[in-house]
Formats: C-alpha cells, structure tokens, sequence
C-alpha cells in the first residue's frame, strides 16, 4: 500500500462535508459526479481508483460506472500526472498561425510526445482542441490558465520559472510518482480486433468506439470476482435479471405451446 | 463601418467583474422590472417579437423554442450552455470572463421566461478562471437578493447551480450536455423526444447559448422593436463574430446581422500586407468555406446557408494565400474524428478513416485514387448520426477539394518513382 493510499481515507472524510454540499445542489445524486471528481483531482493530482470507489458510494452507483464516466473526459487524468500540465492548442486557428512550429520546439525542449510526462515528473505535455482563444493564437493552458501568444522565447522563460519554482501558477497535487504517460492502453478486446477499427487508433484519453479499456474492465471483473462491498449489489442485479430472463424463455415456450 | 457595443460594451474597457460595476451601468435592472412587473409569457413574447434565434450555432428562433414547452408540466429547467469548444470560436470565453452578471442576468430572465425555478450552467472544464469568475458572481448577486427564494418579495424563488464539464466537446450538444449534467457520459441521445419535451432528468428543459441569453437583458430594456429593426429579414438583430485566422486584428467583433463578408474582414484590419484572400470559414469548424465570390454577401443566417455554408456559431475563420488547405482539412476531420463520442458508425468509423487518408496526404504519400476516395466518403456520413457532429465531418473538406483539387491531387505520390 503506498503512502497516498494510507492518506486516502483521511481524505476522503476531509472531503465529505464539501461532496455531501455539491449533492444538495443537484435534484438526482448522480449529478454530481463531475464536480466531485474534479474535487478528488484537485486533491490527489489524478482521479485514484480509491477516488473512484469512494465516489460510486457516494452516489449510489457501481464503480464500473463512474470509471466509465470518467473515462469520457479529457481533463480527468486517471494515472498521475506531472506538476505542471502543458496542453497547447492545436486547433485549426492556431494550426495556421505557426501551432506546428510550437508543438515542435515544446517537444524538442521537454523530450516527450503528446499525453507523455518527463521522467522528473515535473511536466506533462498534451496536444490539445481548439481552446477558444482564437484571437491569441497561438496559445496553451498551464494548469488551465491560459497562456497567448506562444513564442520559443516565452516557452523558455516559462519552463526556466516552473523549473525554479517561481512560476506564477501552482503546481499541481502530486501525490503518486507519474509514469511515462497517463493515458490508458486499451483492452485485449481492441488489440484482438473486437473495437471498431476506425476508432482503434485515435489517440484520446477519452475513449471513442464504445468498448471499455483495461482497468475498466478490470474492475468490473474485481466486483463480480468478490470485491466485497460491491459484491452483493452485483448479485441482487443477478438474481432480478435471471429472473427477467427465465420469465421471457417461460413466456415464450408457453405462446409456443399454443 | 457598422461597430456596434450591445454585450461587448465596456469589455475591455472596464472591469465589470464586480457586482457594483455592474449595477452602475444598470445592471440588473432589467430582472427586476420582469419579476416584478412582467409575467413570465410577457418575456416570451418580448423574446419571440424581438426575433432572436440561437446563438451558439443552429440559429434556431429562441422564442418558438421556448413555447414547446408542455404548458401542464410545472417542473422544467433552463440550462445555460457555455460549453463553447467549436473550433474558431471565442465569445462565450470572453463574456463569461469579462461580463459574469450581463450572463447571469440573462439566464435569470430567460427562466424566469419560461417558468423555470431551477437554471443552470455548463461552463466548458478548460475555462476554470471563467468558472471562478462565474461562481464569484454568483455568490453576489445571491447576497445581494438577484437569486434565491421569494424574489423582490414577489414568492417566485429561482435557484442557479453552475456545472462544470471535463473536457469532451460533444458536451457542447445539447442532449450530450444533459447527459454530462446528469452525472454521465456526454453521448447525445436520441431525438424526438426533444429536451423541451423530456430534457434534465426527464423533464421539459430548454438549453439556451450564453449569447443567447445575454442578449435578452438589452432587448428587454430596449424592446424587441429595437432589436429586430436591426439585421435582414429573418436574421434579425446583432451577434458577435469571433475573427481569427489571416488577419491583422483578431478579435470578437459585434455587427448588425447583415454586415457584409468583406466589412468583417476589414473591421478586423484586413489581410496582411502583400497577402490575397483564399476563403473564409464563416460559421465554426463545422462549415463549409465560402470563397472571393461571396465578399460582398450579407453575413446572416440565409445568405450563409445560401452560400453553402452556414453561420453557425459565429466563428469565422480568414485564410489567406499562405494557407495549406489539406492540411487545415486534415486538422479539422482529425478534431472531429477525435471528438466523435463513438455511438454512430458513419461518425466514428467516417471520421477516423478520413483522418487517416488525409494524413497520408499531408505527408505526400497519397495513393491514386484517394481523391475521389474523399469525395465520396465525404458525401456519405452527413444525416446518418444521431447529432450533428457526423454531419460537422465533411462541409470543411469538401468546399476545398472542390475548389482547390491541385492542393490535394499534386500530393499523391508516383507510385512508379517510388517502388
């Protein structure tokens, strides 16, 4: 058990209060799901599997499907990320504006692709949609604060203060060691040839084509295989659909019969 | 040259964040007199009179929208949608930045317009500062007695939740957005029923545009005939264009419908020197361009279409002579591609494969064929999708694989040179 995963409950009730208020807001629980996960994120740097589980108690539903949730955004980082997140714009505005050229020395200067991290931890960078900033192109987000018209001199002064720690804005919450990259590789069913191809290599967090990926797969896999606390939640669902499908097949064989 | 200030007057100018601001330029004026001396069908029939349609890219008249509405259903919910992630547009970013309360006050009145006793806000997840912005007004103008229960002593309570999405656009259509703020995937769903009938949680929901909203403030204060007096005859009043691209000042322009291709482009400074006009994408990165033969036309909702385009969102995108049009096709089919939620397959499967027929483009290694490959692909995804995104795919690249066939066929690599 890591140290984040000790400090995890400890969180979580520091939490409580502020997620039991973001609920009220809203006429049907499941509502406020995003914002709590981006509370977590806030908290954690990334979504955890802790946050995951946490959060499906929260609101009543099934780990399966707040992962399942979570894996539709972009912005939800479901490994840990660097301090700094550099997503520059990649839109068409910017794209003819000299975006090519910026993506390039970015790059160049970090040593990584897009959705990769430097091995010190401290950046991630991501290749990014349009951010509607078209008028300043070409431009990125830092933590989500926006930064316009990008030149190589001012990524340098950039990357020099965040390296010194005096850049303007917070780093943010590391609180696991990030791997190379915080995308997640998709399942054996894709690499098998069951996902769409067309979708199969679109490179996205957010996983277009329909079929789940790894650790959403694997979660479903550890509730059926005896996570306790979900277990029984996923039995009673056994129990009425088999029932449902015993009635059908009845149904059926007694309008056969006539 | 028509410069008209309605909702970008001040920005830029003076900082109307604050609530004080706000009121000393008559803020919020206008939702007091609707509570206190309108009826909620009195907003309808400002809105449907002044002849404002949808800002945020269908054009769809707001008022009309408002009235499918099913009249015996009490709950019903107006949702504000600032999820504004269409590529080349930039005005929702900068009123919810710049005019927190001009937006709030609009949504205000437009639930207060439909009978609404719950509104809410999608903010796009990438605007955190707007988001905080926001919140900040918010918090405000309830202290200040603008939210809440038994308004201006007048028993109608409304309450304001602001949501924020995560970064998908598809969020930014409209039963996507829903499904977001229900705590779910942003996949559109299946229409009829519509959102007016069956929207957030089930119930009769109208999701507005920012702009949209925001400009029920001035028209209620200076009357619908203000309004619709100005513009052509079904694009009635003003809008905000968000100018980018080839040009010397970018910017988000407000203009009187109607103002022609060419004066846009010259309110925004013009080209640069020694450069020639190639084409303007005049609605978002969902339209098809319009060419040297359109400048004079009137940018408005029917001339667009008539061009074969459309106004959309109000994004318009300049391209001058420098401008590689495979590759800003293969950006653009490569945005959609990686935006498709997946439901559909002409959209996922449509998308993707032209992505990657274009990419092989763009690096010069084109097969034979793969011209008329894009052209007919590019007419068979359109009408096919549950949304509007699959049909967003291919206006773009098909406006330029007719006009400019060289940039795409000089490409296709000699398949005898190269084995």
């Amino acid at each position: 058990m890591t140290e984040r995963e000790r400090d995890f409950p400890a969180l979580l009730e520091r939490l409580k209060p502020e997620c039991d208020a973001i609920v009220a807001r809203y006429e049907q629980r499941r509502s406020a799901l995003l914002p709590i996960v981006h509370l977590f994120q806030q908290h954690e740097g990334f979504v955890s599997r802790e946050a995951m589980h946490a959060v499906a108690e929260m609101l009543e539903i099934t780990p399966a499907e707040v992962e399942g949730t979570v894996s539709f955004y972009t912005l939800f980082y479901r490994r840990p990320v660097g301090r700094y997140m550099l997503q520059v714009c990649r839109g068409l505005a910017c794209s003819i504006n000299g975006a090519d050229d910026i993506m390039a020395y970015f790059r160049e200067k970090l040593g990584i692709r897009s959705l990769q991290t430097t091995s010190d931890g401290l950046f991630s960078y991501e290749e990014v949609e349009c951010l509607a900033s078209c008028d300043r192109a070409t431009c990125m987000q830092v933590n989500l604060e926006f930064v316009y018209d990008l030149t190589p001199q001012k990524i340098d002064g950039i990357l020099d203060a965040m390296r010194a720690g005096t850049y303007a804005v917070a780093p943010l919450a590391q609180t696991d060691a990030p791997g190379g990259t915080w995308e997640i590789p998709q399942d054996a069913q894709v690499a098998s040839g069951r996902k769409a191809p067309g979708a199969r290599d679109v490179e996205s967090p957010n996983n277009a084509g329909g079929v789940g990926d790894a650790s959403g797969t694997i979660m479903l896999d550890n509730i059926i295989s005896g996570d306790v606390r979900f277990f029984r939640k996923t039995a009673e669902r056994a129990v009425v659909d088999s029932r449902a499908v015993v009635e059908t097949i009845d149904e059926q064989a007694s309008h056969a019969g006539h | 040259m028509p410069v008209t200030k309605v909702l970008t007057a001040g920005i830029g100018e003076v900082d109307m964040r604050g609530i004080d601001a706000y009121r000393e330029r008559g803020g919020y004026r206008q939702w007091e007199r609707a509570v206190r001396e309108l009826k909620p069908a009195d907003v309808l029939d400002v809105a449907e009179k002044s002849g404002l349609r949808g800002r945020g890219g269908a054009g769809f008249p707001t008022g009309r929208k408002w009235s499918f509405l099913p009249a015996k259903q009490p709950v019903r919910y107006l949702v504000c949608n600032c999820d504004e992630a269409e590529p080349g547009t930039f005005k929702d970013h900068m009123l919810i930045e710049s005019a927190p309360h001009l937006v709030l006050e609009g949504m205000l009145i437009g639930a207060y317009g439909i009978g609404a006793h719950h509104a809410f806000i999608y903010i796009r997840g990438e605007f955190k500062r707007g988001y905080e912005i926001f919140c900040a007004a918010l918090e405000e103008a309830r202290k200040a007695g603008y939210v809440g229960s038994n308004l201006f002593g007048s028993g109608y309570d409304l309450e304001v939740t602001v949501h924020r999405g995560a970064g998908a656009y598809i969020c930014g259509e409209e039963t996507g957005l829903l499904n977001s703020l229900e705590g779910k995937r942003g996949e559109p769903r299946l229409k009829p029923p519509f959102p007016a009938i069956e929207g957030l949680y089930r119930m009769p929901t109208v999701v507005n545009n920012v702009e949209t909203l925001a400009y029920l403030v001035p028209i209620l204060e200076r009357g619908p005939e203000w309004f619709s007096a100005v513009g052509t005859e079904r694009s009635k009043g003003y809008k905000i264009v968000s100018v980018s691209g080839h040009v010397q000042r970018p910017g988000n322009y407000e203009i009187p419908l109607g103002t022609t291709v060419r004066e846009i482009i010259e309110l925004a400074g013009g080209l640069r020197p020694g450069r020639s006009f190639m084409a303007v994408q005049p609605g978002g990165g969902s339209s098809a361009c319009i060419f040297e033969e359109h400048l004079d036309w009137a940018y408005d909702y029917e001339s667009m279409g008539k061009a074969g385009s459309m106004l959309g969102s109000g994004a318009f995108v300049v391209f001058d002579d420098t401008t590689d049009f495979v590759k800003a096709a293969y950006n653009l089919v490569r945005f959609f591609a990686h935006e498709s939620c997946g439901q559909c397959t002409p959209c996922r499967e449509g998308g993707s494969w032209l992505a990657r027929v274009l990419d092989r483009l763009v690096q010069r290694r084109g097969i034979p064929g793969d011209y008329e490959m894009l052209l007919r692909v590019s007419g068979s995804i359109t009408g096919l999708n549950l949304c509007a995104l699959g049909d967003s795919i291919e206006p773009f690249l098909k406006s330029v694989l007719m006009r400019f066939p060289e940039q795409f066929t000089s490409r296709i690599a000699n398949v005898r040179e190269s084995a």
